[in-house]
């Protein structure tokens, strides 16, 4: 493989990251995590927007004019945001009745807007689908970290199936009221953010 | 060619609008008869769950649920404030009819103005089981379900619950949690009492069940739903629940020789007192 086109795919999961890195899309990390299944979810549209938007907009780079592009830009993820929502809503209602608070928090998803400034708007349309794709998938592997440990302390269960069990409770085990709340996924989130500078000592600042 | 110059910056515009307006029209419409037959179903289904005759999930197909629903259900009709029949909803599987508009029969309730309530009344082991909607407002958005009442109309045989947005981990629970909704199962909604059922702490009578622990306000507003929309019903219930036989109760004081087993209003046995 191509060292670029290697360096488009996994830049964004570890150096990179949009989350612990670039620090984009904080706002819906908060808002998505109390369960495990919203935040998967949520990750796999947040990956198939950035993606198809990335890809539609590298197509288009060379005719936007730059005064407008931001709004061209807002256009277009819209409306990709609104056919996700409407074909999922033809073809998988269950699934769209879980997203339906989330879909929202796409179109307002830094991550989206923060990649086709940065990358889209000057690469090639092939990478710049990867770099969506990539980018929306190591903003989901963050999600689903934040999520598994919120979910599990702050319900007991983990996509929906208990996991600690009733004797647990029985015996004085409670839930923590605290993690189901957002201030507790900042703090999830400050603790993935150090574990993940400790080993990527690139990142540290003198 | 440059980019840069005005007309062409408003020709682009325009045309990447009218563009974007196309595709979502043509999709939204394309994507609506499926939606709506989804939206149906999914109304079906929680009817189904609430009246205990097919657990919300177990269907394969939206067409299995709507089989189910033409098999059992007996009638359909909708009834307003005096709880008279105002008109009848097909029952025909291949043109089933929900009465739709929860929400403007929320507001008329609201206002004191004309409703038209749906009652959906199904077959199940040979009893009559009736369900009726409820809808009310949670924390963040609307909050809805359906109650299915036994032959009595006053025990209730289960109920499901549903929200637009409410907290998920706490509001949400009134619909992913079973066990709250088991609690419904076996309580009786007091007509003659004010709320006729609420969702309070420390639930000790038979007309209430216990909140969410941490959905305050969605609990209540639940509650509310629940005891708005069945206090609306109470005249189509009360003039439709079968009276009571004089043996059932307690105080029975029929003269001897009466044949005990003939009905009673509740109303009229005091009368007689």
């Amino acid at each position: 493989m191509d060292a670029k086109i290697k360096e488009t795919i996994l830049n964004p999961i570890l150096k990179g990251n949009p989350i612990t890195v670039l620090v984009l899309g904080i706002c819906s990390a908060l808002a998505v995590t109390v369960e495990l299944k919203g935040a998967i979810v949520m990750a796999l549209s947040v990956t198939i927007v950035t993606g198809l938007s990335c890809l539609v907009l590298s197509l288009l780079r060379k005719t936007i004019p730059m005064r407008v592009r931001i709004i061209v830009q807002l256009v277009v993820v819209a409306m990709l945001v609104i056919l996700v929502d409407q074909i999922l809503k033809a073809y998988s209602y269950p699934i769209e009745k879980q997203l339906s608070v989330y879909i929202g928090l796409i179109i307002t998803n830094c991550i989206v807007m923060g990649r086709i400034e940065a990358f889209a708007l000057g690469n090639k349309p092939w990478p710049s689908f990867l770099d969506g794709i990539f980018n929306g998938l190591g903003y989901g592997l963050i999600l689903v970290i934040v999520a598994f440990f919120r979910e599990l302390f702050g319900s007991g269960t983990l996509l929906g199936f208990r996991i600690i069990p009733e004797s647990f409770y029985a015996a004085g085990y409670m839930d923590n009221g605290l993690v189901i709340l957002p201030p507790m996924a900042l703090i999830l989130l400050g603790c993935i953010i150090w574990v993940h500078r400790s080993f990527q000592k690139d990142l540290q600042e003198k | 060619m440059n980019t840069n110059n005005n007309l062409y910056t408003v020709v682009y515009s325009t045309i990447i609008v009218v563009v974007v307006a196309a595709i979502l029209a043509w999709a939204a419409m394309a994507l609506k008869p499926k939606q709506d037959a989804n939206i149906k179903a999914e109304t079906i289904s929680q009817m189904l769950d609430a009246a205990k005759i097919q657990a919300k999930g177990e269907a394969a197909s939206n067409d299995a649920v709507l089989d189910k629903y033409a098999e059992t259900i007996q009638a359909a009709f909708t009834v307003n404030a005096a709880g008279e029949k105002v008109k009848d909803l097909s029952t025909d599987r291949a043109s089933l009819e929900l009465a739709d508009g929860l929400k403007a029969q929320n507001t008329n309730l609201k206002k004191g103005s004309d409703v038209e309530l749906p009652v959906y009344i199904f077959g199940k082991d040979g009893k009559k089981v009736t369900v009726v909607p409820v809808y009310g407002a949670g924390l963040w958005g609307p909050v809805w379900g359906y109650v299915a009442f036994d032959e009595d109309l006053k025990t209730i045989l289960g109920a499901y619950f549903d929200h637009e947005s409410e907290t998920p981990g706490l509001g949400a629970k009134i619909k992913d949690d079973p066990e709250f909704r088991a609690q419904f199962v076996g309580k009786k909604a007091d007509f003659s009492a004010e709320p006729v059922f609420s969702v309070l702490k420390n639930a000790a009578q038979d007309n209430q069940v216990d909140a969410i622990t941490g959905a305050t306000m969605t609990s209540k507003g639940l509650g509310a739903a629940i005891g708005t929309w069945l206090a609306a019903y109470k005249p189509y219930f009360t003039a439709n629940a079968p009276k009571e036989k004089c043996c059932d109760r307690p105080d029975c004081q029929c003269a001897e020789g009466v044949p005990c087993n003939h009905e009673h209003d509740h109303e009229e046995m005091k009368e007689e007192e």
